[in-house]
C-alpha cells in the first residue's frame, strides 16, 4: 500500500520533497513579507490569515478526501451555497433556524449519497459527473430561491458564535477548520477505512479484485465531502451574515483545488493527506494576505495564483510520472 | 297655445343638444392619443438580457415592466445568463438573430457587448442600457450617474476624515469588477475628490468581486495593517455586509464609516440598523424601473425612428440613506411593488 509510504521508499523521497517546497516556499514568503510589511508578524494578521483560509482550508480538506480516493469533487462549493440558502430559506417558513440547519445538512448529505452512487455504481468519470451535478444543484438553487444573497437570521445565538466568537482567543472559524483537519486526519490515518481510502485510491481495480468494498467507499468519500462543505457554508454564514450563491460561478472550487494539488496530494490518487491540505492553505493564506497588504491588483493576484497552481501541476507531473497503471486506468 | 307650441320647441330643441352633446363627449372619453399608444406598444416583443436575475435590482426592474407589459400588451422576455458572459454573449447573439422591436441591456463591462450592440444598432433594433453602460453608446441609457455616485460616497468619506477630528486620513475603496462600468466611472468620481482633498490617504484599492467573503477577507487584511482606519467605500450594499462584519469583529464599529451604494432594498436598511453599514446611496431600482419603462414605451412607439438616430440618456435618483431615514419608500420589498 503505498498510501502507507512504506513499500515505496523512493515514492516517499519524492512526496515529502513537494511538501517541503511548498513549506519552504511558505517560509521564505512569510520571512520577505515579515521583514518589508509593517503588522505582518503582528499576532492580529497571522489570526487574519488563518481566519481568512478557514473556509478555503475546511473545503481542501473536503476535497483532499475524494482526491486521495483519486476522485474529484467539483460540486462542493454548490453544495455549499445551496446547502446553506436552503437552510436559510426554509427558516422563513417559521422553522427554528438550528432545525433548518439539520434539514439543510440532510439534503446535502443526500446530494453527496447521489454523487457518490454515480460515481461509484453507474461509474460516471468523477470529474464529469461531479461538474454536471453541481451545475444541476447550483440550478435548482436558482430557481427555488430567487436572489442571490440570502441573510440569516440576526438572532441566532450559536451562528454569532460561529462568526465572532473566540477559543483562548481563537476565532472559532479556524478552530472548526482546526477541528475538521484533526478529524480527517485521524480518520485517514488511524482508521481501518481510512487505509482503505488509500488503497482504492491508489489502484481500484486491485482493490476491489482482492474484495475491498470499493463502492460503498467512494459513496461514503462523496457524502463525506458534502457535509463537510456545508459545514463551511456555515463558517461563512457566521462571519458574513449571509450566504451568497453566486460563488459557485467565483473561482473558489479551482482555489480549493489549488490548495490540494499545491500542497502535494496527487490527482491520481493515493498518497498524501491532510498536512499536505494545511501546507498548502497556508502558503495561499500567506500568498493572498501578503498581496493585500501590497495592494496588487486583482488581475495580478489571478496571475501569480495561476502560475503557482500550474507550477504545482507540472513539479506534480514530474513526481508522479504517468506509467502504464495510471494510463490504463486514467487519471482522474 | 302659441306658448305651449314654443315650449315645445324649446324643450325638443334642448333635448337634440343634450343627445347630440352626449355623442360629442361619447367621443372625447377616448383618452387623446391613447388608441395610438396602444397600438404603438401592442403586440412588440422586448428582450431583456440581464447580468443575472438573482440581484436584487434585477428582479425590482424586471417586476416594474413585466406588469408594464401586460397592461399594455407587449412581451417581455428575460434571457438570464446568470453571471456568465459567454452565456450572456450567446443571450445576446441570440436575442439581436430574433430581431425583437427593443433589446433591453445590463452590460457586465464595458467591451464585452461593445460590438454586439453596434450589430443589433445595425440590424435595426433599438437598444436600452440599463445602469451598467457599454463602451458603444446606443438610443438609450437608464440608471445611475456612476461618476456622481464615486464623487457622492467619497465625499461621503472626505466630511469624516479629513480636518482635525478625525481618525485618521485612510480610506479604502472596495471595488466591484474592474472592468464594469460602475467600477470605471465611480473611479473617475474617486479620483476627483482624492485630488480635492490632497489629505485624504486611499491606503487600499481592491475588488472584492461583489462577494461579502471576499469584502470581508480584504477588509480584515486592511484593519491589521492599518487600524487606525477611518472609512471604507464599497460598490454593492449585499457585498460590504462582509466589510462590516470585518470591522464589528474587530471592534472598530465607533471607528470605521462605511459607505456603499445599492438599489435600496429592506435588506440594507437591515444592514444599516444591524450597524455593519453606515450609509448606502440609495438608487431605488422600482423608480430606476419605472423610468426604464417609460423608455420602452417611448422607443417602442417611434417604429419609424431608425435606431441608434437618437440618443438619449436619464439618471435615476440617488438618495442617501443613514440610521435616519432607512423606513419606507428607502426600503422596498419585492413584495411591495407587485
Amino acid at each position: 500500500m503505498p498510501g502507507s509510504g512504506k513499500s515505496d521508499d523512493r515514492r516517499l523521497g519524492f512526496k515529502a520533497s513537494q511538501e517541503v517546497v511548498v513549506v519552504a516556499i511558505s517560509v521564505v514568503l512569510f520571512l520577505v513579507f515579515s521583514a518589508t510589511l509593517n503588522n505582518f508578524l503582528s499576532q492580529g494578521n497571522i489570526i487574519a490569515i488563518l481566519k481568512n483560509v478557514s473556509i478555503l482550508g475546511t473545503l481542501a480538506v473536503g476535497m483532499g478526501f475524494v482526491v486521495v480516493g483519486r476522485g474529484i469533487d467539483l460540486t462542493m462549493v454548490a453544495v455549499m451555497v445551496v446547502g446553506v440558502a436552503f437552510s436559510i430559506w426554509i427558516s422563513t417558513w417559521g422553522i427554528d433556524f438550528t432545525l433548518a440547519v439539520i434539514c439543510g445538512a440532510i439534503l446535502v448529505a443526500a446530494i453527496g449519497l447521489f454523487t457518490g452512487v454515480m460515481v461509484a455504481i453507474a461509474e460516471v468519470p468523477p470529474i464529469f459527473a461531479t461538474l454536471a451535478i453541481a451545475s444541476s444543484v447550483y440550478g435548482s438553487g436558482r430557481i427555488v430561491f430567487a436572489s442571490d444573497v440570502l441573510y440569516a437570521p440576526p438572532d441566532i445565538a450559536w451562528l454569532k458564535f460561529v462568526g465572532n466568537g473566540n477559543v483562548l482567543g481563537i476565532p472559532m472559524s479556524v478552530v472548526i477548520f482546526g477541528a475538521v483537519a484533526a478529524l480527517m486526519g485521524l480518520f485517514l490515518r488511524k482508521t481501518r477505512f481510512g487505509r482503505l481510502v488509500y488503497a482504492t485510491g491508489d489502484n481500484p481495480n486491485a482493490a476491489r479484485t482482492t474484495g475491498l468494498p470499493t463502492r460503498p467507499i467512494i459513496v461514503t468519500q462523496y457524502v463525506v465531502s458534502a457535509l463537510i462543505a456545508f459545514t463551511a457554508g456555515i463558517i461563512m454564514t457566521g462571519l458574513v451574515t449571509g450566504i451568497d450563491t453566486r460563488l459557485y460561478n467565483s473561482s473558489l472550487i479551482y482555489d480549493v483545488l489549488l490548495v490540494v494539488v499545491l500542497g502535494g496530494i496527487g490527482l491520481s490518487g493515493g498518497q498524501g493527506g491532510v498536512r499536505n491540505v494545511i501546507a498548502g492553505t497556508i502558503l495561499v493564506g500567506i500568498l493572498t494576505n501578503g498581496m493585500t497588504i501590497l495592494n496588487f491588483s486583482y488581475t495580478s493576484q489571478n496571475l501569480i495564483k495561476s502560475v503557482i497552481l500550474l507550477g504545482a501541476l507540472a513539479i506534480d507531473a514530474i513526481i508522479n510520472p504517468r506509467d502504464e497503471q495510471t494510463s490504463q486506468s486514467g487519471d482522474i | 297655445m302659441k306658448l305651449f307650441k314654443k315650449c315645445l320647441l324649446a324643450g325638443m330643441t334642448a333635448l337634440a343638444f343634450l343627445g347630440a352633446a352626449q355623442v360629442a363627449s361619447a367621443q372625447e372619453t377616448d383618452q387623446v392619443g391613447r388608441a395610438a399608444y396602444l397600438d404603438g406598444v401592442k403586440g412588440k416583443k422586448v428582450i431583456f438580457v440581464p447580468i443575472s436575475q438573482g440581484m436584487d435590482l434585477n428582479q425590482a426592474w424586471v417586476m416594474v415592466w413585466q406588469r408594464h407589459a401586460a397592461r399594455y400588451g407587449f412581451t417581455l422576455e428575460v434571457r438570464d445568463p446568470n453571471g456568465d458572459t459567454n452565456a450572456g454573449i450567446r443571450a445576446m447573439q441570440g436575442a439581436i438573430a430574433e430581431k425583437p422591436d427593443l433589446i433591453i441591456v445590463q452590460n457586465p463591462d464595458v467591451q464585452t457587448y461593445a460590438r454586439l450592440l453596434k450589430q443589433a444598432q445595425a440590424a435595426g433594433i433599438k437598444v436600452l442600457q440599463v445602469n451598467m453602460q457599454s463602451a458603444t453608446q446606443t438610443d438609450s441609457y437608464v440608471g445611475n450617474d456612476w461618476i456622481e455616485m464615486g464623487r457622492l460616497e467619497m465625499g461621503e468619506l472626505a466630511k469624516h476624515c479629513t480636518g482635525p477630528n478625525a481618525v485618521s486620513h485612510k480610506v479604502v475603496w472596495l471595488a466591484g469588477v474592474q472592468t464594469g462600468a460602475a467600477n470605471i466611472y465611480m473611479r473617475t468620481g474617486i479620483d476627483e475628490v482624492l485630488k480635492a482633498n490632497p489629505e485624504l490617504q486611499l491606503v487600499s484599492d481592491q475588488p472584492a468581486d461583489y462577494i461579502s467573503e471576499k469584502a470581508r477577507q480584504i477588509t480584515e487584511t486592511v484593519l491589521q495593517q492599518h487600524p487606525d482606519l477611518c472609512g471604507i467605500m464599497g460598490i454593492w450594499d449585499n457585498a460590504e455586509v462582509g466589510a462590516g462584519a470585518a470591522v464589528a469583529a474587530a471592534g472598530k464599529q465607533d471607528q470605521v464609516t462605511i459607505v456603499t451604494n445599492g438599489a435600496g432594498a429592506a435588506t440594507g436598511c437591515e444592514s444599516i440598523k444591524n450597524g455593519l453599514l453606515d450609509v448606502i446611496f440609495n438608487f431605488n431600482a422600482p423608480i430606476q424601473g419605472e423610468i426604464a419603462a417609460q423608455q420602452i414605451s417611448e422607443l417602442l412607439q417611434h417604429p419609424d425612428r431608425k435606431a441608434g438616430s437618437e440618443k438619449t440618456i436619464f439618471f435615476g435618483p440617488i438618495t442617501r440613506v443613514d440610521k435616519t431615514n432607512a423606513t419606507g419608500r428607502n426600503c422596498w420589498k419585492p413584495e411591495d411593488i407587485k
